[in-house]
């Protein structure tokens, strides 16, 4: 009894491995979504890293000075992967991983403009100069934010 | 049935061999049928693996004593949930165990591959099948085979270890195992990235998860090992530095130091050979670990086996995979040379760096100490011992620096750290720090490496707590959120960081309770029924312990006798608690279990050392009643537990998988965690 | 290598490892012997008395008895390879469960003035293995 099963097991074991090499069916060679180039991960990291600074900056972590240095750093270093990025890609349609960049970007677009004292209008989204009440869309009195203990 | 187990092993062997010459052919080539080759030969050898597997539990559960392996490690009476766990109790089991561990997260790579990281899987199934080839080459030749035959049929077996008949039985080794097992995949990645040359960051990235899980497994399996000799061995202890531990200790040091340094490579693109050699060493220590253990070369009283011919295959194993994974790193060093350098001591990547560092030089410490031994008696024929007063002695320091790092690193700066940044981070935490320390002086504690335990704790988890606060309000404020909410997207936006936080607490908490056994306080004492014995708790209260009366039974394994002491705390009763001898028939070996009474401070601890009459007990003779406790009041110990729950926690938010990557994840995409 | 400040970094923790290392073994190493070395080695060096060891034998059948006060044990200890060498234990601390009038025992401690070994700690090898081997099952199914 035992044989029959271990005849089975080796027949099934043997025809499995065998059968793509005389089929000719093939795995995959190549990912079939999009992957990021090196380029595409380089910007991730200065992203992440501006996204990250900006946001100890925020927290009162990072000193206004420490900052200002670290984000001319990380801009020029993003900077550099955007352009290798571009030299890349020639028009290509953004992929996913495109998209959580650019995500990524408008985040830190968001931080900035908090900073900075501007505010996004909670009604309708439109992002307000610093020292603004009401907004200058839609009308909607604004909540200004507290400074953080950053002086 | 049974044999058909042992048939699958040998089907297994040269299928392994199939998938490791496809593998590495059909990726230097091109030749995506030859990888589908290897990669199904992958899910065969796990299945024909799993086959064995499932043969030897149910020739443990059929009490089928013809085979050595079985009769060795069970008996007709013992409980199930021990026959169950027969696979790993011993030596020739536990080499299946590990193999089939290994096929089954093979299998889960190349599933979850299937159409991604294709320039990596062709070699990814190399070297997996490769190790596993290995495997069975031992399993098959070495003499190890479980599926031995006695020839004969015994009338019953020799049971297992009464000290490996406790729960924990079923729980540690596999954890243990899948922490071991777990890591050859990211070694296989960073073998693959040497082999195709992408010596970027990439194979760091897809591994990250792996790294993770194995790591949560490995200090899982290590934290739950020492509640099983805390529970079982009865000395109030929960690490003895033995070799076999050791050798669990040596990879989840250097996985520690490679979770950390690989983030220094994904931030500043360096230390890419630095990390190339660790997971490489890390893989040869979790191999290193099952050689240990299972070829008796060290000395031990955990020492499980006496085939010792076991130990050369090992070697020339480890000797080859170093060898060839050394000349792969040559080879490919232009492409690993770093982007970046360190511009400054006082820079997060520098505290990372110290952190492998120190992480590495306690490795190399607690490898020195379990081989020199060995070595020495190798040189100079004369055999020494080296124990705990070593290992103590070199690893507090180590401990110390590095709970301090874990306070410095969230905080410190990339790149360079200012003055004013320091000042402006770490002011408040230091303060924090020399605050506990002056209140254990003045509680009267004087142990200098608990008072620096104590401040470095308040310390690290100030700038965690700080952390926290500080994030979710800077989020509130510019998301306008409220504070609830801020806490959750703040972690959900960063799992990594956030939820290494958090680990952090739980290590802390760990290292905490460690500190409290310099204020360990034992009593032993004579005692007839109705005496008692007083304690006194570091804590200021005391218990006093009524010995109550000993009661004996006989159960279907074992007779018994159960003293039973009822507890009062300052003066009001609490409760009580009972500690026993077992006597296992079958194995003529008489076990200690102990009372434990925990609280969140402390542990009460009760053995019953010694019972003076124990035929007179059986008679339940009045006289013949007196025994010998020692009672034993372990400050903090479960902190231990409570830190492994909340760093279990933390690992679990870290590898969570974001809302983000879960939609790249299906638009086929490799899923990335969040950021630093 | 442009990581100069990685090196220094790697050599200085080196050298403290190092350190303590060869300090810590040095000074927390005991010698390891078999009860006919611990003779000769006594008779070699009288001061080698006062130093502590560890000491592998095995417990000889039918001296145990328990010694006045508590939990006070004294028994003989026979060299594995050379029964006829043996020596006197006195060990006072709780008996490890394993223990048993024939058992192999590792102790640590000093060898007195006396000639009675003064043992701190006590182990025994765990009924010298976990797995059964082939005559030990034989045996078993000649006695059922």
């Amino acid at each position: 009894m035992v044989i029959v099963w271990a005849i089975l097991l080796v027949g099934i074991s043997v025809f499995l491995i065998l059968q793509p090499i005389i089929s000719g069916q093939e795995a995959p060679l190549w990912s079939a979504g999009e992957e990021p180039s090196e380029a595409q991960f380089k910007k991730r990291v200065s992203l992440l890293q501006l996204r990250d600074a900006e946001y100890e900056f925020a927290m009162g972590k990072l000193g206004e000075e420490d900052y200002q240095i670290l984000r001319k750093e990380i801009s020029g270093e993003a900077l550099k992967a955007i352009r290798a990025e571009e030299a890349e890609v020639a028009g290509g349609a953004p992929g996913a991983y495109a998209e959580s960049n650019a995500e990524i970007e408008e985040e830190i677009a968001q931080v900035r403009l908090q900073l900075s004292g501007g505010v996004f209008c909670s009604e309708c989204g439109h992002p307000n100069p610093g020292g603004s009440r009401f907004c200058a869309e839609c009308g909607t009195p604004l909540q200004v934010p507290q400074p953080s203990g950053q002086s | 049935m049974t044999a058909l187990g042992e048939f699958a092993l040998w089907i297994a062997l040269p299928i392994s061999f199939w998938g490791m010459v496809m593998g590495f052919v059909g990726g230097k080539q091109g030749r995506g049928d030859l990888i589908l080759s290897g990669e199904r030969s992958v899910y065969l050898v796990f299945a024909l693996l799993a086959i064995a597997s499932l043969a030897i539990t149910n020739a443990f559960l059929t009490d089928q004593f013809q085979y050595q392996y079985v009769a060795g490690y069970s008996n007709r009476n013992l409980d199930t949930y021990f026959k169950l766990s027969g696979l790993w109790a011993g030596q020739r089991g536990s080499l299946v165990f590990w193999a089939v561990l290994l096929a089954f997260f093979a299998s889960v790579t190349v599933f979850q591959n299937r159409n991604k990281n294709r320039e990596f899987m062709p070699y990814v199934v190399g070297v997996l099948q490769g190790i596993l080839a290995f495997f069975l080459v031992v399993l098959l030749f070495a003499g190890v085979n479980p599926f031995e035959q006695l020839g004969f049929m015994p009338a019953d077996g020799q049971g297992l270890n009464p000290q490996l008949q406790n729960y924990w039985m079923t729980i540690h080794p596999p954890v243990l195992y899948l922490g071991f097992t777990a890591y050859a995949i990211p070694f296989a990645f960073a073998m693959a990235a040497l082999m195709n040359g992408r010596t970027d960051s990439r194979w760091i990235v897809v591994t990250r998860r792996w790294t993770l899980v194995s790591w949560f497994f490995l200090t899982n399996g290590i934290i739950f090992g020492m509640r099983w000799a805390y529970e079982e061995l009865g000395w109030g202890g929960y690490w003895f530095w033995d070799p076999v531990e050791n050798a669990s200790l040596l990879p989840w040091l250097t996985a520690t130091a490679f979770l950390h340094s690989i983030m220094i490579q994904e931030n500043r693109g360096m230390l890419k050979v630095w990390n190339m050699s660790l997971v490489l060493l890390t893989f040869l220590l979790t191999i290193f670990a099952t050689f240990l253990t299972r070829s008796g070369l060290i000395e031990s009283v955990h020492s499980f086996a006496q085939n010792t011919s076991i130990a050369f295959i090992f070697l020339a194993f480890m000797g080859s995979i170093f060898v060839a994974s050394v000349v792969l790193i040559v080879y490919r060093l232009p492409g690993l040379r770093s982007e970046n350098q360190i511009h400054s001591f006082l820079s997060r990547e520098a505290a990372f760096l110290f952190n492998n560092l120190v992480l590495l030089g306690a490795a190399f410490a607690v490898l020195w100490g379990t081989i020199f031994p060995l070595v020495s008696e190798a040189f100079t024929g004369q055999a020494i011992s080296v124990g705990p007063p070593f290992f103590n002695r070199v690893n507090i320091p180590i401990g110390l620096i590095l709970l301090a790092l874990t306070g410095i690193g969230p905080v410190i700066a990339w790149r360079r750290a200012t003055r004013r940044n320091l000042k402006r981070n770490f002011a408040i935490p230091l303060a924090m720090g020399a605050v506990v320390v002056g209140i254990f002086l003045a509680l009267g504690a004087r142990n200098g490496y608990a008072l620096t335990t104590f401040g470095l704790s308040a310390f690290v988890l100030t700038v965690i707590a700080t952390e926290f606060w500080k994030g979710t309000k800077a989020r509130a404020r510019i998301e306008g959120e409220g504070f609830g909410p801020a806490l959750v997207h703040l972690v959900g936006r960063n799992r990594r960081r956030w939820g290494g936080y958090i680990v952090h607490v739980g290590t802390v908490l760990i290292f905490t309770a460690f500190a409290g056994r310099a204020f360990e306080v034992e009593v032993r004492k004579v005692m007839n029924p109705g005496e008692t014995v007083t304690v006194a708790s570091p804590f200021g209260h005391t218990y006093t312990l009524a010995y109550e009366g000993i009661s004996s039974s006989v159960e279907e394994n074992f007779d018994r006798w159960v003293a039973l002491l009822s507890v009062q705390r300052n003066d009001q009763a609490v409760g009580s608690l009972t500690t026993e001898r077992r006597f296992y028939r079958v194995n003529r070996q008489m076990v200690t279990e102990v009372g434990i009474r925990s609280t969140a401070l402390e542990d009460l601890y009760v053995i019953l050392a010694d019972v003076e009459d124990f035929e007179g007990m059986v008679g339940n003779d009045p006289d013949a009643q007196r025994i010998v406790v020692q009672v034993m009041v372990n400050p903090l110990v479960g902190w231990i537990w409570y830190g492994g729950v909340i760093l279990t926690i933390g690992s679990l938010i870290a590898l969570w998988p974001s809302a983000e990557a879960r939609r790249r994840s299906a638009a086929l995409e490799p899923a990335m965690a969040g950021g630093s | 290598m442009k990581n100069g400040r990685f090196f220094v970094g790697l050599v200085g923790v080196a050298l403290v490892v190092t350190y303590l290392v060869w300090t810590g073994i040095s000074d927390t190493m005991v010698y390891y012997l078999t009860p006919t070395e611990l003779m000769a080695k006594v008779e070699e060096d009288p001061s080698f008395r006062s130093v502590g060891v560890k000491v592998s034998g095995r417990v000889v059948p039918g001296t145990y008895e328990q010694g006045e006060g508590e939990l006070v044990h004294l028994f003989q200890v026979q060299d594995i390879e050379h029964p006829e060498v043996t020596f006197s234990v006195i060990y006072q601390d709780v008996l490890p469960d394993t223990f048993t009038d024939e058992t192999e025992v590792v102790l640590e401690g000093r060898f007195g003035e006396d000639d009675v070994f003064q043992a701190k700690t006590l182990l025994t090898k765990c009924g010298s293995r976990y797995e059964a081997t082939p005559e030990d099952l034989a045996e078993k199914e000649i006695a059922e």
